[in-house]
């Protein structure tokens, strides 16, 4: 028995919102799956190559797997899908591998051939999404799902619960539970309130399922608990074309002198692993070896020191030429969690003589102040895995974006923006990697980013489950591979 | 009367169309943009290309006295556009979850009126006395507590430590026990010590001195001379409380996770789900109209006095 604040939607393979993921990854499959190293490996799709330009892949789909109604997986019904998906380019296309395919072709019954516009090395990964590209039986009915998956919806009953049984067709392992209860719980305390008292057995996931708080009240009280490997990046972004942060020095001093370790410890329960970098090392092309800055205030004030910013006697806020070491902190008001951090970090800066100016903003202005790079420092979470590094990077390169406003100021913008879109059309590994590691690096090295902790999911459960395992995305909750204690 | 009735009956329509403006004027001159909740819902980055997309098919790119009056065009024919958030037409949804909600509320004003009604008498009938501190001891918690936190209490209580009643969920009669205890206290106290305050004033009256020294029987004195006058307000607090109780459900409902309408406006509120906002905000406004009506005619038919009113209005 599981709980999510809705319910799981009509359940269309390429729906969006109302459909919700956790259960479109329960009832349908892609060509591959993402795992949690950060690559890929073969799903429904057993073997792949791709053509030495770069543009056409070429897939050998698995034999024998059948849709949860019997009608067989082939490569009929993959094209099928997929056609859909690109009848519908304009609704799909925020997916770069949408606009960027160009047809696709099933030439004999197991074989599936994509065609691209141009080389794009991220295609597997964007396969491997949740949504818009798995696949779905041809002639269903909306409302009534019919996948390749683990699970089948059995019931829903709206504002109450989804239920789901076992695929008896399903093409792998099968699951040890017979079935997932989902009940529609929308409020995060009555969520935990309900795990006590055996309403539900399983509290899983990455999007405030319960507050840290709560967390560490249950792992207190004896409930076991997990927390998964780093998933996406708490982070700020620095402005570097406006404003005292356009200074490299200023930066790097932000960054050595704000307590990463004590935030945690205070704000987030100690719950997230310290963040040094823009990525997780466990990221795709991240683990790069890079020079964390270490925490160091004095090294702070004296680097601002020697970069011109100096603290007149009594003042409590450096200058330089008249101007105020003053920078406004853009944060979504709403988000007690933001305005917290933003207050500490507040706190901390002022100790080296840097003035924050806390802006709590409602969450439209805040899109705009993104986009028209109206702040100094801002909140701008990475998207997590399996959008980052490349989906994140690929978005820095266009205006309308906090990271691209945060970076315009820097000298070597354009080479960056050039080196992502050459990244991300590589088809050389190792070619690719040293692109990563340029990118990283000079992000890394110019300060652009304030890295706080990694974001990772959390899972509490009841004695009732022995064994539970994490998804490799911040979408997916693998019900198939959990196990429910042994009777003895 | 059935004049005066029909009449407020017609009155509600002016009403309800000025507050769909309002309601509408002020959703759509916030900053808010309902494209962004969609988004977020559904994983996809807040490009500004996404944005305008969502922002056409949901068809906010268009004037807003076009979008109104569509709106009000579709809303005359009972359709209240297609909710934002589920995809499903707006006024299905609210109907779907309106019977669990009204399950509640009605439950709770029941249990407003038995409770409130004995408590009231009996610390008025005892002024001073025990009976009477200890109605007023509960009472004042009542109106003090904010009715989420009893929520939490109660559970804590009847389902963590005595195991007592589920926490949540809908189906059993056990299921309604908290919500409705935690809906119906503050109303409850509110009426009790309304009533007691009433009562004890009409009780101090000339006419009820009067009453006695005529040598009245001590029942007949308050059954017709004190409680006749003592209800009054208690009748016009009743209509506030259902208000009240609706609005108490919006919480409630999240906590217990009660399908009704409640929840589904909180999180209609929290999504910007504008559809269901209005059609929500004219179902209420619907509601507490009628309900007003209902305490009018009550009263008329309690104190001659306001049908005299009433009439050459």
């Amino acid at each position: 028995m599981y709980s999510w604040p809705v319910n799981a939607g009509p359940l269309d393979p390429r729906g969006y919102s109302p459909n919700q993921m956790y259960a479109q990854a329960m009832v349908y499959e892609p060509l591959v799956r993402y795992t949690h190293a950060g690559t890929v490996e073969p799903w429904l799709a057993t073997r792949w190559y791709v053509s030495e330009d770069g543009k056409t892949y070429t897939f050998t789909l698995r034999d024998g797997v059948r849709f949860s109604d019997g009608t067989p997986f082939d490569s009929t019904a993959a094209k099928a899908n997929l056609d859909a998906v690109l009848a519908n380019r304009q609704r799909h296309r925020w997916m770069e591998l949408v606009s960027t395919l160009e047809h696709v072709e099933a030439p004999d019954r197991l074989t599936l051939r994509l065609v691209l516009k141009h080389p794009y090395y991220p295609t597997l990964m964007e396969l491997a999404q949740v949504r818009p590209l798995r696949f779905g039986a041809v002639d269903t009915k909306p409302g009534q799902p019919v996948g390749t998956g683990p699970w089948m919806r059995a019931e829903s009953r709206l504002g109450e619960f989804d239920r789901f049984v076992r695929n008896p067709l399903y093409w792998g392992p099968k699951p040890a539970f017979d079935e997932v209860m989902v009940k529609v719980i929308p409020d995060p305390n009555s969520r935990a309130l309900a795990l006590q008292a055996g309403e539900v057995e399983l509290i899983q996931g990455a999007a405030g399922e319960i507050t840290a708080g709560t967390f560490v009240r249950l792992r207190d009280q004896g409930y076991a608990t997990a927390l998964s490997a780093p998933l996406a990046t708490r982070t700020l972004a620095m402005n570097t074309g406006r404003g005292a942060t356009r200074d490299l020095a200023v930066r790097q001093a932000i960054n050595e002198a704000v307590n990463k370790q004590a935030i945690i410890d205070k704000i987030l329960y100690g719950l997230e692993p310290r963040a040094d970098t823009l990525f997780a090392r466990n990221m795709p092309y991240a683990d790069i070896g890079l020079k964390p800055y270490p925490y160091d205030p004095a090294q702070a004030k004296q680097a601002l020191e020697s970069a011109g910013w100096a603290l007149a006697p009594g003042a409590p806020v450096r200058s330089k030429g008249g101007e105020p070491l003053s920078i406004e902190l853009v944060f979504l008001g709403t988000s007690a969690l933001q305005k917290s951090l933003a207050e500490v970090l507040q706190g901390e800066l002022a100790k080296v003589g840097i003035h924050i100016e806390l802006r709590a903003v409602e969450e439209g202005a805040l899109v705009r102040r993104q986009r028209d790079g109206d702040f100094g420092m801002i909140f701008a979470d990475t998207w997590g895995a399996p959008y980052d590094p490349h989906s994140f990077v690929s978005s820095m390169r266009y205006a309308g974006h906090a990271d691209y406003m945060a970076q315009r100021g820097l000298a070597i913008k354009n080479e960056l923006d050039q080196r992502i879109g050459k990244v991300l059309a590589s088809t050389d590994e190792k070619q690719r990697a040293e692109q990563y590691r340029f990118i990283l690096t000079t992000l890394h090295e110019q300060a652009v980013y304030l890295p706080i902790s990694h974001l990772t999911a959390i899972s509490v459960r009841r004695s009732s489950v022995e064994h539970v395992e994490f998804g490799s995305t911040l979408f997916d909750v693998p019900f198939e591979a959990m196990t429910p204690k042994q009777e003895h | 009367m059935l004049r005066y009735i029909l009449l407020r009956l017609v009155l509600l329509l002016p009403v309800m169309f000025g507050v769909s403006l309002l309601v509408f004027v002020l959703l759509h001159l916030g900053s808010t943009d309902p494209a962004l909740d969609y988004l977020r819902l559904s994983h996809i980055p807040p490009t500004d290309a996404a944005i305008a997309e969502v922002r056409h098919a949901l068809g906010l790119d268009r004037p807003l006295y076009e979008q109104y009056l569509t709106w009000l065009w579709k809303a005359l024919h009972l359709d209240f556009g297609i909710s934002y958030l589920t995809g499903r037409p707006v006024l299905d949804d609210l109907l779907y979850y309106l019977p669990a909600t009204l399950q509640l509320g009605g439950l709770a004003l029941a249990c407003t009126l038995l409770l409130s009604i004995p408590l009231g008498l009996m610390a008025a009938r005892w002024q001073g006395r025990w009976p009477d501190h200890a109605v007023r001891a509960v009472t004042f918690l009542g109106v003090s507590m904010p009715n989420f936190w009893l929520a939490f209490l109660l559970i804590a209580l009847f389902s963590l430590w005595l195991g007592w009643l589920p926490p949540l969920g809908r189906g059993t009669a056990g299921q309604l026990v908290m919500p409705v205890l935690a809906i119906a206290l503050m109303s409850m106290s509110i009426n009790a010590r309304l009533l007691r305050a009433s009562l004890l004033e009409a009780s101090g009256q000339r006419h009820v001195t009067y009453a006695r020294a005529r040598g009245l029987p001590e029942r007949q004195v308050w059954r017709d001379h004190v409680l006749r006058n003592a209800w009054l307000p208690f009748v016009t607090a009743t209509g506030m409380h259902v208000g009240e109780l609706i609005g108490g459900a919006l919480v409630i409902e999240t906590i217990f996770a009660w399908p009704g309408v409640g929840r589904f406006a909180v999180s209609a509120v929290l999504n910007r789900d504008f559809p269901v906002m209005q059609c929500f905000t004219l179902l209420l406004t619907g509601l507490l109209m009628v309900c007003n009506l209902l305490v009018d005619v009550c009263y008329a038919w309690l104190d001659p006095r306001s049908r005299l009113e009433g009439a050459s209005a």
